[in-house]
């Protein structure tokens, strides 16, 4: 029996578009993932949430995004809060730049501002702030938890019988007839439409419907310590160093680091990135030379030219949609793409215009987006 | 009879019989996904007390034998490092 969606990835973008639909009615949706839910970026992510970008479009979406993160909050029972962005900057010349960038973003309706080191050390309680010239602090930013984004909307959508399926791992799309088959290691599954929501696995299989999309895996790194009581609210970025550090709900201490990566290449756990996330971390924090380390793990950015995600129905291919290449923000964008992927799916337009900006046929025409806060 | 609420799966979280079924009963069919909504194996004992005892109630609940329940990955390091032993240099 066809099904009247498949969803490829049952990452927060997959789950998150599910929800919407059934939200409103749309049932009949089947949703399968390679591995187990969560498995790809969706658990490994530092669980920021900014609006705070350098590009119209990113800001947009995310303004949206910050809407729906309490709403989403108070049904499913995730965890957000807005706990702020810290950036640190040591350098005249990053100073200029966000001097800009605060500019265009209050422009934008995002209430950053440039701070002084003595307002850091009040945001950031024991930091040696030595080396900081002046922070941006974005109060509207923060975080919510990965892991009930996942656990939580599954449920919510198992009790709405949505149908979701693990291990199981879609290889191709075809055409059949007015709808399409996806080919699995259990067998061709049938379905009216598909959404390709696979993270790093879109690119290869939107290529067997003959979709080429320039999506790129960059291997990324992060660790968590042992869990204390809160001592600083923000996410601080350290800007020099494209290094960052979070305390998450649970008390731990989350660093990512940016070390040198090849595109394309198997995601390995190297030294290096140990290396230089205790050195940038231990500096502003001493303390934190005592603490432990507990886990650490690789993932993927999965970058486009333009750092901006592709999200859509596919031009010339009525049925497909594709939601990839997030280049590291799509677990904050994702109550936004779910509510605009419903909206494509039922067959309007997205509420904020800007997606439409997004569609994957931009890199054919030529209308690459500019953005430059990118980090770790 | 036992009471599920009473019988304590994982010390480092604090997370009962009760927690664990009632996850299961809701589709988190998967140590992976119980891993996260319960945070078992996520304390400092990284799940060397705690797992195997999950991984016999889902066994039973799915009907399946213990060992075709896949177990989480384990991530570096085996035990717990400080961040000075990274840093290097001087405390301070
Ligand atoms: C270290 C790190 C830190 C990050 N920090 C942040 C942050 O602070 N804020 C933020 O917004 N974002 C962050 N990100 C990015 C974020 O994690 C991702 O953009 C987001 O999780 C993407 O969600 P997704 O559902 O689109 O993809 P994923 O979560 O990757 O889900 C895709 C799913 O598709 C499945 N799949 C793939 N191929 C197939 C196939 N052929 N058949 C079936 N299933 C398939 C995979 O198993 C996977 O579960 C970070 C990423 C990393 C690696």
């Amino acid at each position: 029996m066809a099904k009247r969606l498949i969803v490829v990835g049952a990452g927060v973008t997959g789950l998150m578009t599910a929800k919407f639909l059934v939200d409103r009615g749309f049932s009949d949706i089947l949703v399968i993932d390679r591995k187990y839910p969560g498995s790809g970026g969706s658990f490994r992510c530092a669980t920021g949430v900014r609006a705070s970008f350098t590009s119209r479009e990113h800001i947009k979406v995310m303004l949206r995004a910050i809407d729906l993160w309490p709403k989403l909050s108070k049904e499913l029972g995730i965890k957000y809060s807005r706990d702020g962005y810290l950036w640190l900057l040591s350098r005249d010349r990053d100073v200029e730049f966000f001097r800009e960038a605060v500019k265009f973003q209050n422009s934008l309706g995002v209430p950053t501002r440039l701070v002084t080191p003595e307002e850091v050390r009040e945001l950031a309680p024991t930091i040696n702030a030595s080396s900081v010239v002046a922070a941006v602090y974005d109060p509207i930013a923060g975080k919510a938890s990965c892991f009930d984004s996942v656990t939580n909307t599954l449920t919510h959508l198992l009790a709405r019988g949505v149908e979701v399926k693990w291990g199981v791992e879609a290889r191709k799309i075809a055409r059949e007839g007015r709808g399409f088959v996806v080919e699995t290691n259990i067998g061709s599954l049938r379905a009216d439409s598909v959404l390709v929501a696979a993270g790093d696995g879109s690119r290869r299989l939107l290529e067997t419907l003959g979709v080429d999309l320039p999506i790129r895996s960059l291997p990324k790194h992060a660790l968590v310590t042992e869990a204390f009581r809160p001592v600083f609210k923000p996410l601080i970025i350290d800007w020099a160093t494209s290094s960052y550090i979070v305390q998450l709900f649970n008390g731990n201490f989350y660093i990512g680091a940016d070390i040198p990566e090849v595109y394309d290449t198997v995601a390995k756990v190297k030294l290096e990135f140990l290396r230089k996330a205790a050195r940038v971390w231990t500096s502003y924090f001493p303390w934190l030379r005592e603490v432990y380390v507990l886990r650490y793990w690789t993932g993927y950015y999965d970058m486009t030219p333009d750092h901006h995600p592709v999200i859509g129905p596919v031009e010339g291919l009525e049925g497909v949609y594709v939601a990839a290449g997030f280049s590291g923000h799509g677990f904050m964008m994702a109550p936004a793409v779910g509510e605009a992927l419903a909206s494509y799916i039922l067959g309007e337009r997205p509420l904020v215009p800007e997606f439409e900006r997004l569609s994957p046929g931009r890199f054919a025409r030529g209308e690459l987006i500019k953005e430059i806060a990118v980090f770790g | 009879m036992l009471d599920a609420k009473k019988v304590i799966v994982c010390r480092c979280e604090d997370v009962t019989l009760y927690d664990v079924e009632k996850a299961i009963d809701e589709g988190l069919t998967d140590l992976e996904l119980l891993k996260r909504k319960l945070r078992i194996g996520m304390g400092p004992c990284q799940g060397s007390g705690c797992l195997l005892l999950v991984a016999s109630v889902l066994a039973r609940k799915k009907r399946t034998p213990v060992s075709e329940v896949p177990l989480p990955v384990s991530r570096p390091p085996i035990t717990p490092v400080q961040l000075k032993f990274f840093a290097g240099g001087k405390s301070g």
